[in-house]
């Protein structure tokens, strides 16, 4: 009784990324542990993913 | 006058444009709905003819009247991390939330009535159709016979989820993928199935729209690339994104959708197949960025600020070749 295009789903792996930066309310962004803001670091973006088109996929249909 | 960001704590996209207010000094107030009832607060009263109500996060205070605008990025369910968390809540929460913000005079990226709508993929398609967007052969059915027709006039298919969800219940994920006509498409009894031609393409295009601007970047197909990897979110690949022009006629097609669905932000995908063609694929309202600016800098984010902190809807867009592409993008 599985709908036709679930036959494609595939696991995916750990969906909480590690993030090596906090959300810092008094500047409402995150913050990495040297207080540099995280967006600013775009090779570390790049390494992580979280702004990738799949990145909002668990709780959002918008990718 | 205030940008007000509705998004979650951990959404580092969002990060990208609030550094861009910042560095224009255009005052946020970032909150995420979810927080309702514990670091969010909201108060509104209806009195005299008039109405007065205001928004609290983390120590910041705003009045309704005095947003210039709202986007809508990543909220949370109203209420989800409240004390005591349940649908009733969530759905009292999203009342007073969202009702008191439609009531104020602030412009929104994107109205949430337009995106709402906007989200059906039924519908993407129909509207693309009626802008002159090409669109590969689409089929939503649930009769098995009608996906075998259908199969059996356009052999090269690939079925993909209605609602561009992924099921969570275990977590898995749906990439569009390739199906054989010989398929047994039985299946499609148990739920709206969506198969379309496959686009044999040499690239896929991610055109991010922004008020009037638009900001193309393009990921070529690298030769010897598996043909059953379809999904560019999916399939691993060393090719960057890179800045890429908008055909006019691309353009005056995408300016019509954004215009018909209302929307103020959409993030289109579209495949380029070997003639040039840009078909599309879908526009999602909501669409991620960060990625993009990433690989290209091409400045979206700076141009969505821009586009928040613009004092009204009657002000001017910000400056854009005639044609209305980016100038970075080409």
């Amino acid at each position: 009784m599985q709908p036709f295009a679930l036959e494609y789903a595939r696991p995916v792996g750990d969906l909480e990324v590690a993030t090596p930066y906090v959300y810092d309310s008094g500047r409402q962004v995150n913050v990495l542990l040297d207080g540099r803001v995280a967006a600013g670091d775009h090779a570390l973006l790049r390494e992580l993913g979280t702004t990738t088109s799949t990145a909002g996929s668990k709780t959002h249909f918008d990718d | 006058m205030t940008v007000l960001i509705l998004t979650t704590e951990e959404d580092v996209t969002a990060d990208m444009v609030v550094v861009c207010l910042n560095e224009s000094e255009v005052p946020v107030v970032r909150l995420d709905p979810a927080d309702l009832t514990g670091s969010v607060a909201l108060s509104g009263e209806f009195a005299h003819g008039s109405f007065r109500g205001h928004l609290s996060s983390g120590g910041r205070l705003v009045g309704i009247d005095g947003l210039r605008s709202v986007w809508v990025r990543r909220p949370g369910a109203p209420a989800a991390r409240a004390a005591t968390p349940s649908a009733w809540l969530t759905e009292e929460s999203a009342q007073a939330l969202y009702g008191m913000l439609l009531g104020s005079g602030a412009r929104w990226m994107n109205h949430p009535d337009a995106a709402r709508r906007a989200r059906y993929k039924p519908w993407q398609l129909g509207l693309a159709q009626r802008c002159g967007l090409p669109v590969p052969a689409t089929l939503i059915t649930t009769f098995p016979r009608a996906a075998r027709e259908f199969a059996g006039r356009h052999p090269d298919l690939v079925v993909k989820p209605v609602s561009g969800a992924h099921p969570q219940d275990p977590p898995r994920a749906v990439p569009t993928s390739r199906v054989s006509p010989e398929t047994d498409f039985a299946a499609v009894a148990f739920g709206p199935t969506l198969l379309q031609q496959r686009v044999a393409k040499r690239a896929d295009l991610r055109l991010t729209v922004v008020g009037d601007r638009l900001l193309a970047a393009r990921k070529a197909v690298v030769a010897g690339a598996d043909p059953d990897e379809v999904d560019v979110r999916f399939a691993a690949s060393a090719e960057p994104w890179r800045p890429a022009g908008v055909p006019p006629v691309v353009a005056a097609g995408v300016r019509a959708y954004v215009r018909a669905a209302g929307l103020a932000y959409g993030a289109f995908d579209f495949a380029e197949d070997g003639d040039g063609t840009w078909w599309f694929l879908e526009c999602n309202q909501s669409g991620q960025f960060g990625f993009i600016e990433v690989d290209t800098g091409q400045p979206i984010a700076r141009t969505i600020a821009e586009w928040l902190a613009r004092p009204d809807a009657g002000g001017p867009e910000p400056a854009a070749d005639p044609d209305g592409t980016d100038a970075a993008t080409r």
